[in-house]
């Protein structure tokens, strides 16, 4: 059989982290091909259904990225982030869902290897870990 | 379903378009839009199936306050319940409150997987393996994180309702993967997940050999006595706390709250509002009342519409929260206030989440007006007990 | 509504996407999408061919929605919007797939890559059948520009601007304007007189048709947006009529009591009724209320009985001026690090240790030593030491370096040398002399025979070890060069204090919506590519409010500023991107939960017939989308960011 492959979905910033996920490009540092990044203007955006609706739909994991607090284009970003992630941290807890599974990081534009680590340890962790408890009809 | 079968199956076609409904409708009195009459007659004419693209649809409270009073006994909330099926199917859901949060939440809880992690607010209670009571916590652990910002706790109704229990002697058994009811899934048309959710439910129920389900909510409680039936098969009895409460009301020795330190010892005056879930959908609207009654220092003022006529919190199934549903409750709440009352009792938390979100108003003219305590039955009884401590 | 037609293109980038995703596939896939009519892949979709396949497929087949996979948004999105625009669709019913920083340069493998670049194009599919089209509105606009700070840097960007004609208000919280450049003697590396340098720029403030000084007042509120900023100033009674007063100084003189002068550092008098320095702008007298006797205890009146001009009122009152501008720049300037916060340098402690500022009044002909290098005893000192980084390039303070400070130590050692034939120490850790003929002046005052000590002072003490060292002060130090503990007696210790943002910063940024960085700092919008401006539409920055910087490079920034502002007002209108937060009234409840999150006060809650409910000043709003996030009931969302739009592709990437 096939080793599973994990699904990530990746919430990143259009000012940081999906700046850090174009430079890891252009300096092709190469990470695996789990995760699919979704644009967002700003970390302090992500709404708590688009994580809710990455695991409905099968994701292993959900990654929240965007600026160090310092660096947020609309000031306080990150900070709005934190207090919607604590709460989401919460409701998945309650669900079953381990900790790996949802991920908040900051990753300014010029960590592009660190954009490429974090990639990397979440799908290894997600590896041992096996399909996510919140998929559909998926055999344990 | 199709339209035509649910017509028939909510006796749609004996509307006499008086127009009843209407009058009494909750909504209809704040958004000229929706009117239950105007859907019914829409629905009979509706060749081209536009009605399932109404917005409006979703507007509805499933308050029963039009059936109740119908003279054909047209069953609107069903007719609704059954149309939004139709229309979820083809990717219709109103406007979800929370961004949709709760509703996918609630459809997660159908996934055959998960391992929930809901009990670890257990904190002094005491609970048993085996039971012949289930005492069945509902969504309380999912809407904790949501409503802090409006302070509301539904954990602790869960936690006070689990003592009140255990002072009658009932240590409960409870379902450490309890899945939601499904309630809130039904009444917006999702109907496949409510299925799962019933039979996940019902199964571990069976395998719990429990007699009897204590529900604090009053949506669980309709859901497992009316609903279930219809799709599972439950061999126990779903019975509301406030019934249980008033049938030991003696086994309870409530005292004063006044006595209790920290609290309010002002509080003499409290008014009653009947969830329309325990209220008109099942006519449970006297134990809460004996219960309120039953404590010592409290009078209970009724408001100008309650029991059967009483109205709505303003928003059900988490969708289509809108400015017409803060009328509702503003209007509710000033109903509240004009009895005198200082504390408004509540059995639902979904009727606590909804009036103290109302209050939540800048430039607060029309909040802070109708500012006051709203505070869940359970609690009230709980506080009144803990003074024997 | 119109049928949704995607046309989908699929670039090659040469061999940059095509070498590791199997494009044709890719467009294939794409052509089974839902509503997708046609699909291409092509060579290099930005070229003007590659343009020009979109372009004819909206005009050929009725495409109105376009999806670009290719390189990153941030790179080509503009240029595919214009595309689509030139061909008549609303340039946002186009979306872009990143198939090449985020897959085909990142994976080496290629089914996976291209089974990416699917899902990618999949997401964008899904995504663009939820836009809409947006229309990019434009606003009227005020050309007027306020300036907050009146040192150089703000004399320097008002004067640009009013010499383009354009009203400019100077506002300055200080009595006169100037700054700290109006305190300095002399200006490194070339030595001439900053004053004389000053002066004439001051006055053309004062005379400038266009410049309307509002001294010794502070901004109290700013509403609004750029283009139409509401400003509230306070101009703080002086109690000497600005139009009545001559600034002749028989005040002054008359003026029983005496307080330290703030402009000399505390090295020289001021009465208490005072014009600040000799050639302030404005010439006009201020009545110190606080130190004011007639204020103080009802009696004095000195110099109201004196002034010819009957300039002097003491019954005069704060006024209020109300401001209407379209940018603002900030150029509030910076504070000296207190010395004393290092205990072991002793200043405050021990006589004869003197910040570089104080060093300047001292060696100015026109200061309080009139130019004259003296210790506390009247004397002429026979050794300086001059220690570097005080405050800077300390962890325990600031971690920054200063910038200018290097260069002042070697003006004054210079200086020292002409004044006083004294030996000078140079206490150093590096010499950082990067600037226009800084490292020609470092060479020339090696040459004057200024001692160079490599080493961070660890204390300064009076308790002597050897005879030499009796009544002297005497600096502790490693000599890392030589790597040995030295001790230096001197009669004179000259400290250079790091520059640091404003006691108020943190107030301003407030005030006027803007970031501070985490050294305290204003915060550039970006800090290579946009220096001047900020995260506030409008609001610019220049000078050592942005961080520490010299003369020139505070008047280069300044000027930057200033065209910054004529460029707003050239354009002559404000444009306002659509992609802003928007609220369905029918959802909002009016809770307010919006206008609490939001940092940039866009969104207000309202009355409109007779409802309450939220309402988005699109010109202040950055489309961040925070408020959607907090708001209950989902009556506030973004366009071009919907939560239908960003669900859509979570949904679209996990569906197979």
């Amino acid at each position: 059989m096939a080793e599973f492959e994990p699904k990530i979905i990746a919430f990143c910033c259009n000012w940081c982290t999906y700046a850090a996920a174009d430079i890891a490009g252009t300096s092709r540092i190469h990470y695996p091909a789990n995760v699919r990044i979704v644009r967002v203007m700003c970390s302090g955006t992500v709404d708590p259904i688009y994580i809710l609706r990455a695991f409905e739909m099968g994701a292993d994991g959900v990654l929240v990225a965007g600026c160090h607090e310092a660096d947020c284009h609309y000031l306080n970003g990150p900070l709005k982030c934190d207090a919607m992630f604590e709460k989401i941290k919460k409701m998945v807890n309650t669900l079953g869902l381990e900790g790996e599974r949802l991920r908040r990081e900051m990753i300014a534009a010029a960590e592009a290897p660190i954009f490429a680590h974090v990639i990397e340890e979440m799908v290894e962790q997600l590896k041992k870990l096996g399909p996510s408890p919140l998929r559909e009809g998926v055999k344990v | 379903m199709n339209l035509e079968d649910i017509i028939n199956k909510t006796k749609t076609y004996y509307c006499l378009e008086c127009g009843k409904c209407t009058a009494v409708c909750p909504v209809s009195r704040h958004n000229s839009n929706f009117s239950p009459r105007l859907m019914l007659e829409r629905a009979l004419m509706d060749s081209e199936g536009e009605l399932i693209h109404d917005r409006e649809l979703f507007s509805c409270l499933t308050c029963y306050a039009c059936s109740h009073l119908c003279p054909s006994e047209v069953d609107y909330p069903v007719f609704t319940q059954k149309v939004r099926s139709l229309a979820s199917s083809q990717g219709e859901h109103g406007d979800c409150a929370h961004s949709g949060t709760l509703l996918s939440l609630m459809r997660l809880m159908s996934r055959p997987n998960i391992k929930q992690r809901r009990l670890d607010w257990l904190d002094g209670c005491h609970t048993s393996e085996k039971s012949e009571i289930l005492y069945f916590v509902g969504c309380a652990p999912y809407f904790e994180p949501i409503f802090e910002d409006i302070e509301v706790s539904p954990v602790n109704v869960a936690r006070n309702s689990i003592r009140i229990l255990n002072a009658l002697g009932i240590e409960p058994m409870l379902l450490p993967n309890e899945r939601c009811c499904g309630h809130d899934l039904l009444w917006t048309g999702d109907v496949e997940t409510f299925k799962k959710l019933a039979q996940f439910n019902a199964e571990m129920i069976k395998e719990s050999g429990a007699k009897k389900i204590v529900f604090s909510c009053p949506e669980g409680y309709r859901t497992f006595k009316i609903d279930y039936p219809q799709y599972v098969k439950l061999d126990c009895e779903p019975v509301h706390i406030t019934e249980l409460l008033a049938q030991n009301l003696s086994k309870l020795s409530l005292r004063p709250r006044a006595k209790r330190e920290g609290s309010n010892p002002e509080v003499k005056k409290v008014t009653y509002q009947d969830p329309c879930r325990l209220g008109r959908h099942l006519g449970i609207y006297e134990p809460p009342r004996e219960l309120i009654k039953a404590i010592p220092g409290i009078k209970l003022v009724e408001m100008e519409h309650s029991g059967d006529e009483s109205i709505c919190c303003g928003t059900s199934v988490w969708t289509n929260c809108s400015s017409c549903s803060k009328e509702i409750r503003i209007e509710r709440l000033s109903e509240a206030k004009a009895t005198g009352a200082e504390l408004m009792i509540t059995a639902c938390p979904k009727c606590q989440i909804h009036f103290k979100c109302a209050m939540v108003d800048k430039g607060a003219e029309k909040g802070a007006d109708v500012k006051m305590e709203v505070m869940d039955l359970v609690n009230l009884v709980a506080n009144a007990m803990e003074t024997q401590e | 509504m119109e049928d949704i037609r995607t046309g989908v293109y699929i670039c090659h980038c040469g061999l940059n996407i095509a070498g590791t995703v199997d494009v044709e596939e890719v467009a294939n896939y794409a052509g089974t999408l839902p509503a997708v009519v046609v699909a291409r892949h092509y060579h290099y979709m930005c070229s003007d061919p590659g343009q020009a396949l979109i372009k004819d497929d909206i005009k050929n087949l009725g495409v109105n929605r376009v999806v670009v996979a290719s390189c990153s948004p941030r790179m080509h999105e503009p240029t595919f919007r214009r595309a689509c625009q030139d061909a008549g669709l609303n340039p946002y019913l186009f979306e872009h797939a990143n198939i090449r920083e985020h897959c085909s340069w990142v994976h080496d493998d290629k089914r996976l890559a291209t089974e990416k670049a699917k899902d990618l194009v999949r997401a964008a599919v899904r995504r663009v059948s939820f836009h809409e089209p947006l229309e990019i509105k434009e606003r009227p606009l005020n050309p007027n520009v306020l300036v907050v700070g009146g040192g150089i840097a703000g004399i320097q960007a008002a004067l640009d601007i009013a010499n383009g004609e354009h009203r400019v208000y100077l506002v300055e919280k200080e009595p006169a304007i100037g700054g700290h450049m109006a305190q300095l003697d002399r200006t490194f590396p070339t030595l001439d007189c900053s004053e004389c340098i000053l002066t004439p720029k001051m006055t053309e403030v004062g005379q400038h048709p266009f410049i309307t000084l509002l001294a010794y007042s502070e901004v109290e509120e700013v509403v609004g947006s750029v283009g139409n900023f509401k400003v509230r100033v306070k101009k703080k009674a002086r109690y000497v009529d600005e139009e009545k007063c001559t600034g002749c100084g028989v005040c002054e003189e008359k003026c029983p009591w005496k307080v330290d002068s703030e402009f000399e550092m505390g090295l020289g008098k001021r009465g208490v009724v005072y014009v600040p320095f000799a050639q302030a702008i404005p010439h006009v007298a201020t009545i110190d209320k606080e130190h004011c006797v007639y204020f103080l205890k009802g009696k004095c009146r000195a110099c109201q009985k004196f002034c010819d001009a009957k300039a002097i009122d003491f019954e005069q009152k704060d006024e209020i001026v109300e401001l209407e501008v379209g940018s603002i720049i900030l150029t509030t300037g910076y504070d000296i690090f207190d010395t004393r916060r290092i205990q072991q340098y002793g200043y405050g402690k021990y006589d004869n240790i003197l910040t570089g500022l104080e060093f300047e009044r001292m060696t100015c002909a026109a200061g309080p030593t009139e130019g004259k290098v003296l210790l506390k005893n009247g004397q002429q000192p026979g050794s300086v030491a001059i220690i570097h980084c005080v405050g800077s390039r300390d962890e325990n303070y600031h971690e920054y370096c200063s910038r200018v400070c290097c260069m002042y130590a070697l003006k004054y050692a210079h200086l020292i040398k002409e004044l006083t034939k004294a030996e000078v120490y140079q206490m150093y850790i590096d010499m950082r002399c990067f600037g226009e003929g800084f490292e020609e002046f470092y060479r020339r005052v090696c040459d004057e025979g200024v001692n160079f000590i490599r080493g961070k002072v660890a204390k300064v003490t009076d308790v002597a070890l050897t005879e030499d060292e009796q009544g002297r002060l005497i600096v502790a130090a490693e000599d890392t060069l030589l790597g040995r503990m030295i001790r230096v007696p001197v009669d004179m210790v000259i400290l250079c204090p790091a520059l640091e943002p404003r006691s108020d910063a943190d107030g301003i940024a407030k005030l006027f919506t803007i970031n501070r960085r985490a050294d305290g700092f204003f915060m550039e919008r970006h800090v290579k590519l946009d220096p001047v401006a900020t995260a506030t539409e409008g609001v610019f920055i220049a000078g050592c409010c942005e961080g520490p910087k010299d003369i020139p490079d505070t008047v280069a920034q300044a000027s930057a500023a200033a065209a910054k502002a004529l460029s707003v007002i050239s354009r002559g209108r404000v444009v306002i991107e659509p992609t802003t937060a928007q609220v369905n009234e029918v959802l909002c409840q009016a809770c307010g939960r919006c206008e609490e999150i939001c940092d940039f006060h866009a969104p207000k809650i309202i009355s409109k017939d007779g409802l309450r409910v939220s309402s988005v000043d699109a010109a202040l709003c950055k489309g961040c989308g925070a408020c959607a996030v907090v708001c209950p009931t989902g009556a506030m969302s973004v366009r071009h960011s919907t939560r239908e739009q960003i669900k859509g592709m979570v949904e679209a990437l996990l569906e197979v």
